[in-house]
């Protein structure tokens, strides 16, 4: 337990020293901002860039309910941007010091492989909690402000949702992290799978209860139909299975020495 | 502690890196690793370590496979490599904390051990400003804060200068009364001087296992080695006629000369060269090769 904790604090230096802890949010709350502020803007923005004739602008149409921007900050901003953003910020989580030796070196001393991961994975998750949270709020606030207000409960359960996905998301990067040792490789098939992922969501109910990004597509249904549905607390506990998969597979690989 | 490597064998893909190693180091014994380029010496330090599987054997410490006994071992690696946003001091807090060694501890030990290994005016320094001297004082530093029973070096001195060298052997020489210690190294001056025992390592192979002394008189020649003025060297063409000078070589300034039985031969040969008047500059019984020749003879 102490070494895990000494660990997880010299993640959260580490993150401090090379301003992870700074630009990512700022990242995440731009990225909020954007999807209220450019769907208010939108018949504006067509207006002016010309182009508009033959094209009717309604504006009733143009004005979506708060909830569907909400949902759309979730599914265009967080899950598209979103994704490559934090695929790419934690991409060197085990790979960097796997390549400079330092895991090896650290593992010399009485540390076990299973702490050396969760507190890899705690900490980068807990930034990532931080960031989407910061972000959302930053939304949701617009898009009350903008828009119609959006329920804080129906908010907050979507919110609790997405990061269920958020935290199969960093530990399957993690996991490439462990596999591969070209950080641009592992950014690239991170993206591409969880692309596939995401994609794949919505498509049959059967692949629904297996595939981890339903959870994103739940919270946007929270949002936009405010009902929870039994079928989705039977895909958490199916993502908490895989995450632990995952990690057993990446203490496997670490233990055997592989690497 | 005592050490048991058995049967060791790792193979990578090419090649067989470390093949049926075995030996034993006794509680509170220093030895040294030796080997050429390649030879194996730091995969066999890595598997001991514990940073690489060996494909067969195993690794006992006090009779514990050694995997279960890391809080007793210090390691330094060829290369150290540490996070390079901490300061000297905080690196060793760090390693420390790891090893469960408490706060209070830390915050008495390191600023001595800094000043021991030569760092205590660097200690708030970022250690990615440091050398790569600087670096290994601070590893071998992280190698001794939990005060292991054991300690592994890969290389400790090599990238040292002189006066880091100096420093890091005598703080070897000081802890080795109370640790086990095995340390490879292609240097083998500083290996004498602080081991008692070596192991010369070649192609994965263990090719010798002995003390120093033993060494020592194992490749101890009969032989003069002599210095004379130039103007006597016509004298050498007539000793290398006598019955009991077996062959004569030059070697640096001057000669060596190998008899038969050394000290009666030796005594003839003066007498020869005292009647032919020749003046001795410098005349040594029984050559003792250094550890370097013993070496070069064992692996080439």
């Amino acid at each position: 337990m102490n070494t895990f904790l000494a660990l997880s604090k010299k993640e959260i230096t580490q993150m401090t020293k090379e301003y992870k802890i700074v630009w990512l949010p700022i990242v995440y709350i731009l990225l909020g901002l954007t999807q209220p502020i450019m769907m208010y803007f939108l018949p504006a923005i067509l207006q002016s860039m010309g182009g508009i004739e033959g094209i009717m602008i309604d504006p009733s149409m143009a004005k979506p309910e708060g909830r569907e921007v909400l949902a759309s900050t979730l599914n265009s901003q967080f899950d598209q941007l979103g994704i490559i953003i934090l695929a790419i910020a934690t991409m060197g989580i085990i790979q960097g010091e796997k390549a400079n030796g330092m895991m090896a070196f650290i593992l010399t001393r009485p540390v076990s492989v299973s702490s050396y991961i969760n507190s890899k994975i705690l900490i980068h998750f807990g930034l990532a909690v931080i960031c989407i949270t910061l972000g959302y709020a930053m939304s949701f606030g617009y898009t009350s402000y903008l828009f119609t207000a959006v329920p804080i409960t129906q908010a907050f359960l979507a919110l609790v949702f997405y990061c269920v996905w958020l935290l199969f998301v960093i530990t399957f990067v993690a996991m490439m992290s462990t596999y591969f040792n070209n950080s641009a490789f592992i950014a690239l098939i991170s993206i591409v799978v969880l692309f596939v992922c995401r994609f794949c969501a919505g498509l049959h109910p059967l692949i629904d209860v297996i595939n981890p990004a339903s959870n994103s597509l739940y919270a946007t249904s929270i949002l936009l139909t405010g009902e929870v549905e039994f079928l989705y607390c039977f895909n958490i506990i199916v993502t908490g299975l895989l995450v632990l998969l995952m990690v057993a597979i990446m203490h496997n690989f670490i233990a055997k020495k592989k690497f | 502690m005592r050490l048991e490597i058995n049967n060791i064998t790792k193979r990578f893909k090419q090649k067989t890196a470390v093949n049926d190693f075995s030996m034993v180091i006794d509680a509170n014994e220093c030895v040294g690793l030796i080997g050429p380029n390649g030879a194996g010496k730091s995969t066999l330090i890595q598997i001991i370590a514990d940073i690489l599987y060996a494909d067969h054997g195993d690794i006992l410490l006090d009779g514990q496979k050694i995997s279960k006994m890391k809080e007793q071992i210090g390691y330094l690696p060829q290369y150290p490599n540490f996070f390079s946003w901490m300061t000297a001091f905080e690196t060793l807090s760090f390693m420390g904390t790891l090893s469960g060694l408490s706060k209070h501890d830390l915050q008495e030990k390191i600023p001595l051990l800094l000043d021991k290994v030569g760092l205590g005016k660097e200690a708030h320094f970022h250690v990615g400003t440091f050398s790569g001297g600087m670096k290994q004082r601070l590893g071998i530093a992280q190698a001794l804060l939990h005060k292991p029973a054991l300690i592994i070096m890969d290389e400790p001195v090599s990238a040292l200068d002189p006066i880091g060298r100096r420093e890091v052997l005598n703080l070897l020489k000081e802890i080795k009364k109370e640790t086990t210690i095995l340390l490879s190294t292609h240097i083998l001056s500083d290996a004498e001087e602080i081991c008692e025992r070596f192991v010369v390592i070649k192609n994965g192979y263990k090719i010798e296992d002995a003390t120093k002394l033993e060494l020592l008189d194992r490749y101890h020649d009969s032989a003069i080695f002599l210095m004379i003025r130039k103007e006597d060297y016509s004298w050498l063409t007539t000793i290398e006629n006598l019955p009991y000078v077996k062959k004569i070589e030059s070697c640096g300034n001057g000669f060596k000369i190998y008899v038969n039985r050394l000290e009666d031969d030796a005594h003839r040969l003066l007498q020869h060269g005292l009647d032919s008047k020749v003046v001795f500059i410098k005349f040594d019984l029984g050559i003792q090769e250094s550890l370097e020749e013993v070496f070069l003879e064992l692996v080439v």
